[in-house]
């Protein structure tokens, strides 16, 4: 009769560390971000060169010690140039989310919470806004208002509007049927201090995965917007432009293209990596999308 | 197939020995069976019975083979005499729903929602034998009534979700037996239906028997149903066999304490009474079990013996125990409290 | 009336106060520009008398609701008005270039779809290598920003190799050849982030359906395991899979207009882009207007589609 061998050992460190942030890839996101973030704020001190200053004796150079992506076709420092617009590209998509938050959170709360008639007043029209694919409501939206990184934060914000109240009313709608907030309407809570203070914490995990996807989305989308003209104007630095103007040294000097695109690859990769960290911890069931 | 496993009339259908099955887990080892020895004959049937968890379910699956490669599996299953670890993966295949099968607890979650009742007959039909598309129908159609369900025919095409869950275990156990099978392992087939579902479900399964001469496991914690049903039994705790005999035996005299405590906290034992009998304390851990007898944290009558583990023997002809309190295996021991273990079984 | 016609019909039925509210915001979009959007189109060539001219030519002096109405009919009669700068109608602009669009966006999601269904049931049914390797193949395509892909493939297959055009176009009428050759950059630009979404889906459907008990039963009954993966659970997976790319349909016109510009493909998505630069406002009316539609119509497939899969989801909903 074999008797079972076995050893736990207790688990390290590393593996706690791991298991608490969903998984090890997810800690590296969450590095990765932490680490990008820095960045963007440390611009102006971590940039070696002025982005602007043009040097007629550095066109098209190649990566090098000075300047580790290279130069563009005025001379100007890739890498420095590349900070500054990712600054701009990290405020546009941060901004975007939190705005979108803002609103969209509190009309998924009421409208899952009341259900019914409210429900349906609040959400048809955000439905609507649904109809449009993404790109085409924002660029609508840039066609009526002008272009520029506010607006497309503004647009951004409101494509999200939607999405993230409906990943709210999911979640509260499952919230409001649990016992404790029975227990708190038991106890003559009042109804808006049960929804803030009961409904609202258990109901945001899936919203805040929600929001690290749509954070994601939304620097593709001003790059992309960018790319096309209708973003970030000049002198506001910004990573599609870089990839527009990247196309007509494409051959010459490729770095002038890869590297902005590697930043925001990179960016949305540490982005993604966070988002499947959280949901393994917070939403095992899939409620967000 | 048939060739390679041709059903006699009579004889020894599957012999398991010593089988053991080890989970890995994370960082755990689970042994979830350890040394079960059972053998059924053409025309038998055989219950396994024991609580949830006890690992029954995992033995019928390792018979089967549909364990995932995370399973360690020691010991020898011989079907119609021939072993089936020597078996390639494609001849398992072949073996399964051919001359062995298994039916599942829910009938509902066993068939595809998106396939026809009849079209999931045929398909077992057609994945063992070369018959066109009618002929496979027309057995379908054939095997459906046989297990009593009304114009067959029209109901070919139903998806499960039409039938009643009584029709759709019917339904299973007519794609199980399409190929005629000489195993027919039953996996608590009537516990999710209906107390008067269940027992047209056993005779139904009774009356198969009888017309097919086929050998039958099934597993079942119901005590009850293994009256109705079964020839034989054996006790399975924490993984492990502590008694086999007939049901008769079983019944009318158990010799393991363990069997003792499960027909005393029957229902209808308790009230008789007047009270419920609930076996105290709790199944032990499968991944750090005991190293001796693993019943024993729970046994009114634990004894220092008990700290290695017992063998099967032979009490009386067709009447194993594992256990060393037992008088007629371990001549001298006395089957009466021990001054090291208080009785646990308490009134409830 | 079976469950599944009524299913039709409300579908049908529910498309229609769709297109209209989308209708609503297209017409509403001139009139939301701040300031006046005739002397904002006439630009510096606006004086008084033009821009009152301009205006009564455009009917944009009427009571809203009649200029909607009148709007409206003339989209009944497919007469969407004029191209500002080329007077050429719009409705011949939109019949020219959105055949590009359709070619762009259909190739490129089939495209997605013969590599991504396939590639999910590998990921979801070989070893765990096989897994992770997919799951990084798919978490590098999502991050990447599908234009700048472009570009490094028009370095790769234009620039160092020569073999194909980095622009241009030619109608699949005139000459397939010369037009596959134009379209092959753009259509796998866009198809490498879609298959990466669809062999996510694709792989998660068939893990989460390869773990029920009906599989357990069917390989209890021994049946081959290429039928149970290939008949039985991708016929479950196949709703998860028409769910997202009802969704990623959306992103993929978007995309198509970005790809449309780099590649300098005569779509209706780089009719837009240059018509807002232009500020040549009709014209992005009518593109925004198009490509609305199509994506509403789309939708309206993909749901009559989940109602033929799953006759559950037809029945229940009716």
């Amino acid at each position: 009769m074999t008797t079972a061998a076995t050893t736990r050992s207790a688990p390290s460190h590393l593996t706690r560390l791991k298991r608490r942030t969903g998984g090890g890839e997810a800690l590296v996101g969450f590095l990765l971000l932490g680490m990008l973030v820095f960045i963007a704020a440390g611009a102006p001190w971590i940039a070696p060169h002025d982005p602007e200053a043009i040097a007629t004796g550095r066109v098209l150079g190649p990566p090098d010690l000075g300047h580790l992506f290279g130069s563009d076709a005025l001379g100007r420092d890739v890498f420095s140039r590349v900070l500054y617009a990712f600054r701009v590209s990290l405020s546009v998509a941060i901004g975007s989310v939190i705005l979108a938050a803002l609103i969209g959170v509190p009309i998924g709360l009421i409208a899952g919470y009341r259900g019914g008639r409210v429900d349906a007043m609040l959400m048809r029209p955000l439905d609507l806004l649904l109809a449009l694919p993404a790109l085409l409501l924002a660029i609508a939206l840039i066609a009526i208002i002008g272009p520029g990184a506010l607006t497309v934060l503004v647009a951004a914000a409101l494509i999200y509007v939607p999405i993230l109240a409906r990943v709210v009313r999911g979640s509260v709608m499952v919230t409001k049927q649990m016992p404790y907030v029975d227990a708190a309407r038991a106890r003559g809570v009042a109804e808006r201090s049960v929804m803030i203070r009961h409904v609202l914490p258990n109901s945001v995990g899936p919203a805040l995965i929600q929001g690290t996807v749509l954070m994601g989305f939304a620097i593709q989308i001003e790059a992309a917007l960018s790319f096309l003209g209708l973003g970030a104007q000049p002198p506001t630095p910004s990573l599609g432009v870089m990839l527009s103007d990247g196309r007509d040294v494409l051959t010459q000097a490729p770095w002038v293209e890869i590297f902005p695109g590697l930043a925001i690859a990179v960016t949305v990769l540490a982005l993604t990596l966070v988002g499947d960290g959280l949901r393994r911890q917070l939403d095992p069931r899939g409620m967000a999308r | 197939m048939r060739a390679l496993l041709a059903t006699p009339a009579t004889g020894r259908v599957l012999d398991v020995q010593r089988l053991g099955v080890r989970f890995e887990v994370q960082d755990d080892v689970v042994s979830a069976v350890s040394n079960v020895s059972l053998t059924i004959d053409a025309g038998e049937i055989v219950g396994v019975v024991g609580e949830s968890g006890c690992g029954k379910s995992t033995l019928a699956m390792a018979i089967m083979g549909l364990l995932g490669s995370t399973a360690h599996i020691t010991g020898r299953v011989e079907l119609l005499g021939r072993d089936l670890a020597g078996l390639t993966v494609e001849e398992r295949r072949q073996v399964r729903g051919d001359r062995m099968s298994m039916i599942f607890q829910d009938p509902l979650t066993s068939l595809d929602p998106a396939f026809g009742v009849g079209d999931q007959v045929a398909e077992t039909i057609r994945a063992h034998r070369t018959v066109t598309p009618a002929e496979a129908r027309a057995r379908a159609i054939g095997l459906l009534e046989s297990v009593g369900i009304p114009a067959a025919a029209t109901r070919y095409s139903d998806p499960p979700h039409r039938l009643s869950g009584g029709m759709r275990q019917r339904v299973v156990i007519a794609t199980a037996l399409a190929n005629d099978p000489a195993l027919l392992i039953a996996d608590e087939p009537s516990t999710a239906l209906d107390v008067t579902i269940q027992a047209q479900l056993l005779s139904l399964l009774r009356d198969q028997r009888d017309a097919r001469g086929m050998a039958i496991l099934l597993i079942t914690h119901d005590l009850g149903v293994v009256a109705q049903l079964c020839d034989r039994v054996a006790v399975m705790y924490a993984g492990q066999l502590v008694e086999t005999a007939t049901v008769e035996q079983v019944f009318r005299a158990p010799r393991h304490p363990y069997t003792q405590a499960l027909l005393a906290a029957q229902p209808s034992a308790g009230l008789a009474r007047g009270s419920l009998r609930v076996i105290g304390g709790q199944v032990p851990d499968l991944s750090d079990p005991p190293p001796g007898c693993r019943f024993a944290p729970r046994c009114p009558l634990v004894r220092p013996e008990c700290d290695s583990p017992p063998e099967l023997l032979a009490a009386q002809p067709g009447h194993s125990v594992a256990c060393w309190a037992d008088p007629a295996t371990h001549p001298g021991a006395a089957a009466t409290a021990s001054s090291t273990g208080a009785p646990r079984g308490a009134a409830a | 009336m079976s469950p599944r016609l009524r299913y039709v019909v409300h579908r049908l039925l529910a498309t229609v106060p769709i297109l209209l509210a989308m209708s609503l915001f297209v017409f509403l979009m001139i009139r939301l520009v701040p300031g006046d959007p005739v002397r904002t189109m006439l630009g510096f060539r606006a004086t008084d008398e033009n821009v009152a001219t301009i205006r009564t030519a455009l009917g944009l002096d009427q009571p809203l609701l009649d200029q909607y109405l009148s709007w409206l009919g003339g989209l009944m009669r497919l007469d969407l008005g004029q191209d500002f700068i080329s007077k050429v109608p719009l409705t011949e602009l939109l019949s020219e270039r959105l055949p590009v669009t359709l070619e762009l966006t259909f190739l490129a999601m089939g495209l997605a779809l013969a590599i991504g269904i396939p590639a999910g049931v590998i990921a979801a049914t070989r070893s765990k290598r096989t897994g992770r390797a997919s799951t990084a193949f798919v978490v590098a395509s999502i991050s990447i920003p599908d234009f700048w892909l472009g570009i490094m493939l028009v370095l790769l297959f234009a620039g160092t190799f020569r073999l194909l055009p980095p622009s241009g176009y030619t109608p699949f009428a005139e000459d397939p050849v010369a037009n596959l050759r134009y379209m092959i950059l753009p259509i796998l630009t866009l198809a490498v982030a879609e298959a990466a979404y669809i062999l996510r889906t694709t792989r998660g459907a068939m893990e989460e359906t390869l773990g029920t008990p009906f599989i357990t039963f069917l390989r209890a009954r021994g049946i081959s395991e290429r039928r149970i993966v290939y008949q039985h659970a991708l016929r479950s997976a196949a709703v998860p899979i028409v769910t997202v790319v009802g969704i990623q349909l959306g992103v993929l016109l978007g995309g198509a207009i970005v790809v449309e510009s780099l590649f300098a493909l005569p779509g209706v998505g780089r009719m837009i882009v240059t018509g807002i630069n232009q500020r040549n406002y009709p014209v992005v009316q009518a593109g925004v207007l198009a490509v609305a539609t199509l994506f509403i119509l789309l939708n309206l497939v993909t749901d009559l589609l989940y109602g033929a899969l799953d006759p559950r989801l037809a029945e229940a909903d009716a």
